[in-house]
């Protein structure tokens, strides 16, 4: 018994590994997905936009958390532009310039949106949360041209915006820092603008307390949350595709929690137990 | 030269504090705000060459002093040394015009197939670490680590499908978990760390921390 | 040779033959974007040989990868920041408007943050940490006060002027979350010893943060298994071309 407080690591890699494997080799039974309210209101508030508003996206996040975010931009950034409505793009960290451009263009070529009139990728500058701070302050200042070089002044998506608050709405995609707290300090505190976020399930603890104040309008948690966004736009993809998986490899990490636990106790001397 | 060395940073460091803090609360200084931010973000953007130079650095004394590992100092290199050539020819257009992106080799090609892929595939191997380590020592061995067990198996399974197919309740109950308690702590630990913060940025500024300039004897 | 040689060697003529064969069939493409997915795919098994135990073919994969992006961040730096907000500006400024000498200052700040390389001068470099870290902390405080402290305080101490007619057990949510902020607070307060009344209502803040970290750890889970869950859905779609379920 006590063998098995101490079987090799490997086994339990195993054990993960087949976990996530087996549902891409074998059909499963389709899983409902709930939508959850926060994830709902950043839905609802996109869908209520009219054709024409403009959106500016921050895609802060890099390929360490790409299969969490990237499923979650795509969703967001598919519900844009087939409502029409017009995407600015923009990233504080530097390893999500590659990530973005291919998100945004990918989206773009579904729904046969143009460049530089229907969406625009600005790039990336460094400074983190002061960057969000010039954002506000004055856009087409900061960001003279987009990644491409074309003048920001110029551009048709670009031409009347010039500050955060002429934004209709602003999502943060997270991972990390500079994210969702700096935008909330540097931006939405000053220019009350309407402000949701996607972080990393590790992340998304930590962002109730703004959920509840209002100082976010709602929050997509992981990859769970990218599939419930999947499943509100009608389109399911790589998030939805991932949900057996996941329930999968969650009851194999509950199963070795409770059975190393039992494992524990019955294997426990009575001496030990005392204070 | 103890004035430039210890006395000027200060004072520096006052004066720039003081300038973020009033154009807060002093719209006609936006201006005043706007540069100084502007500065800001271009000494960040040199401070990331300081930090590629010390991992270069690094990987350089090691190949000259040819110490245990040396050769994957020089693997590191020759990936440097290929991505900053394709990133210099720029497909092209060269250094002085905006990154263009082609279909062939070029920086982006390397960013999707070695960084993209590297990347993601450092952090999934965390997924095994962490089963590992739960098995191990996930313990219950109290009140409060039952709390904490509990909450985790409510929160793994509501927040999947597997959680609804088994009962309505679970995703119910794991929702009121992030939505009550779980806020209510986040909130109280989101105090306390922004009065902390708080407090040492006016450290900071006045002068009393001063560990952001280094060595003393420098 | 010895076992692990044999894996090894193993390990590269399956990779090679099953490239051969989805190169052969079509599967991948036989361009840069083929070869492209064959290197993302080698690399990922390489860092993945971790689990077996560190090995060569794991270190070589790490330090080709660091190697990489430092690059990578470098000619972002350049591209995005020192050519388009420094060098433009000052030596291609637009038709019609001269340099803009202003940014000479932030320029030469930065400059004095390379003197750490040079140990002489490397007191020049504290003038730029002092104004960076100085102009960072004046921006953060009054904006940290009015977004994490007075605007988290106030929905907090709201539960006081509900309108109770809205009746259910939603109506305990308020409270609840008032208990648990001050309790939480009064835990973190270690000025006064925790005993008695301060120790009773420690121990609940105690028990609210086990809650909070119990849902953090299950959401980890969940964070860290979503992202193996990216590459096996890469390998298994991306690189081998098949189409779940397979079966």
């Amino acid at each position: 018994m006590e063998r098995l407080l101490n079987i090799d690591r490997r086994i339990v890699y195993l054990a993960i590994f087949l976990g996530v494997c087996l549902p891409y080799l074998f059909s499963f039974v389709e899983l409902p997905v709930t939508i959850t309210a926060d994830v709902r209101r950043i839905y609802d508030k996109i869908d209520s936009l009219e054709e024409g508003a403009t959106v500016m996206v921050s895609f802060d996040y890099g390929p360490s958390s790409k299969p969490e975010l990237q499923p979650m931009a795509l969703a967001i950034l598919r519900h844009c532009f087939s409502k029409n409505v017009k995407v600015v793009g923009v990233t504080l960290v530097t390893e999500g310039v590659g990530l973005a451009n291919s998100a945004m263009e990918t989206a773009a070529a579904e729904f046969d949106r143009e460049y530089g009139r229907d969406y625009s990728f600005l790039g990336f500058k460094a400074g983190g949360a002061i960057l969000v701070l010039n954002l506000g302050q004055d856009l087409q200042g900061t960001f003279k041209a987009d990644l491409k070089g074309t003048s920001t002044s110029e551009m048709e998506v670009t031409r009347n915006i010039h500050s955060l608050k002429d934004f209709d709405y602003v999502i943060d995609l997270a991972a990390g820092f500079p994210g969702i707290e700096e935008w909330i300090a540097y931006g939405q505190e000053r220019y009350r603008f309407t402000f949701g976020a996607g972080c990393t399930a590790v992340m998304a603890p930590d962002f109730y307390p703004f959920l509840q104040s209002g100082q976010l309008n709602g929050l997509i948690g992981g990859l769970a949350g990218a599939a419930e966004y999947e499943t509100l736009i009608g389109r399911k993809a790589k998030a939805m595709g991932g949900m057996q998986a996941q329930s999968v490899a969650h009851l194999i990490i509950i199963a070795f929690i409770l059975l190393g636990n039992a494992v524990y106790f019955l294997t426990r001397s009575p001496r030990k137990t005392s204070p | 030269m103890p004035f430039f060395q210890r006395t000027l940073p200060l004072i520096v460091a006052f004066l720039a504090g003081i300038i973020g803090i009033f154009t807060y609360y002093i719209p006609v200084a936006h201006t005043v705000e706007v540069e100084t931010s502007t500065w800001y973000r271009i000494i960040a953007a040199f401070a990331m060459f300081l930090g590629i130079h010390s991992l270069l650095h690094m990987h350089w004394y090691r190949i000259r002093r040819q110490q245990a590992g040396w050769g994957y100092s020089l693997i590191t290199y020759a990936g440097f040394t290929v991505a900053i050539i394709l990133a210099i020819y720029n497909n092209g257009q060269g250094f002085l015009s905006p990154m263009a992106t082609g279909t062939g080799l070029d920086l982006n090609w390397m960013y999707v197939n070695i960084h993209v892929a590297g990347g993601a595939t450092m952090f999934s191997l965390l997924a095994f670490f962490i089963a590992s380590a739960a098995y191990r020592t996930f313990r219950a061995r109290s009140t409060e680590a039952v709390i904490l067990l509990l909450a985790a198996i409510f929160v793994m399974l509501g927040r999947v499908p597997i959680g609804a197919y088994l009962s309505d309740f679970v995703p119910e109950f794991a929702q009121w978990l992030m939505d009550v308690p779980n806020l209510a702590a986040r909130r109280g630990i989101l105090l306390g760390v922004s009065l902390g913060a708080i407090a040492t940025a006016l450290r900071i500024i006045f002068g009393i921390e001063r560990s952001y300039l280094g060595e003393e004897g420098n | 040779m010895s076992r692990d040689g044999i894996f090894f060697v193993g390990f590269l003529v399956a990779f090679a033959a099953v490239n051969a064969f989805l190169l052969s069939t079509g599967a991948l493409a036989a361009s840069w974007i083929g070869f492209g997915t064959i290197l993302a795919a080698g690399l990922t098994l390489a860092l993945y040989s971790f689990l077996y135990k560190d090995n060569p073919v794991f270190k070589a994969a790490e330090h080709l990868y660091v190697g990489v992006v430092a690059a990578y961040e470098l000619s972002l730096v350049w591209y995005q920041n020192i050519l388009v907000d420094v060098f433009n500006p000052l030596f291609r400024p637009p038709e019609g408007a001269g340099p803009k000498w202003l940014v000479l200052v932030p320029a030469f700040l930065g400059l004095f943050l390379m003197t750490r390389i040079f140990g002489r001068w490397i007191w020049l470099s504290r003038i730029s940490f002092a104004f960076f870290v100085g102009l960072g902390a004046g921006l953060a405080i009054p904006r940290r006060i009015a977004s994490f402290v007075l605007q988290q305080i106030e929905p907090s101490i709201r539960p006081l002027s509900i309108d109770i007619a809205s009746l259910g057990w939603g109506v305990l949510n308020p409270p609840i979350i008032l208990l648990g902020v001050v309790s939480v607070l009064v835990y973190f307060y270690f000025s006064v010893e925790h005993t008695g009344v301060v120790g009773g209502i420690s121990k609940v803040g105690i028990y609210f943060l086990m809650v909070s970290f119990g849902a953090s750890f299950g959401y980890t889970v969940m964070a860290r298994i979503s992202l193996l869950i990216g590459r096996v859905n890469f390998l298994l779609e991306d690189w081998l071309n098949l189409s779940p379920p397979i079966f």
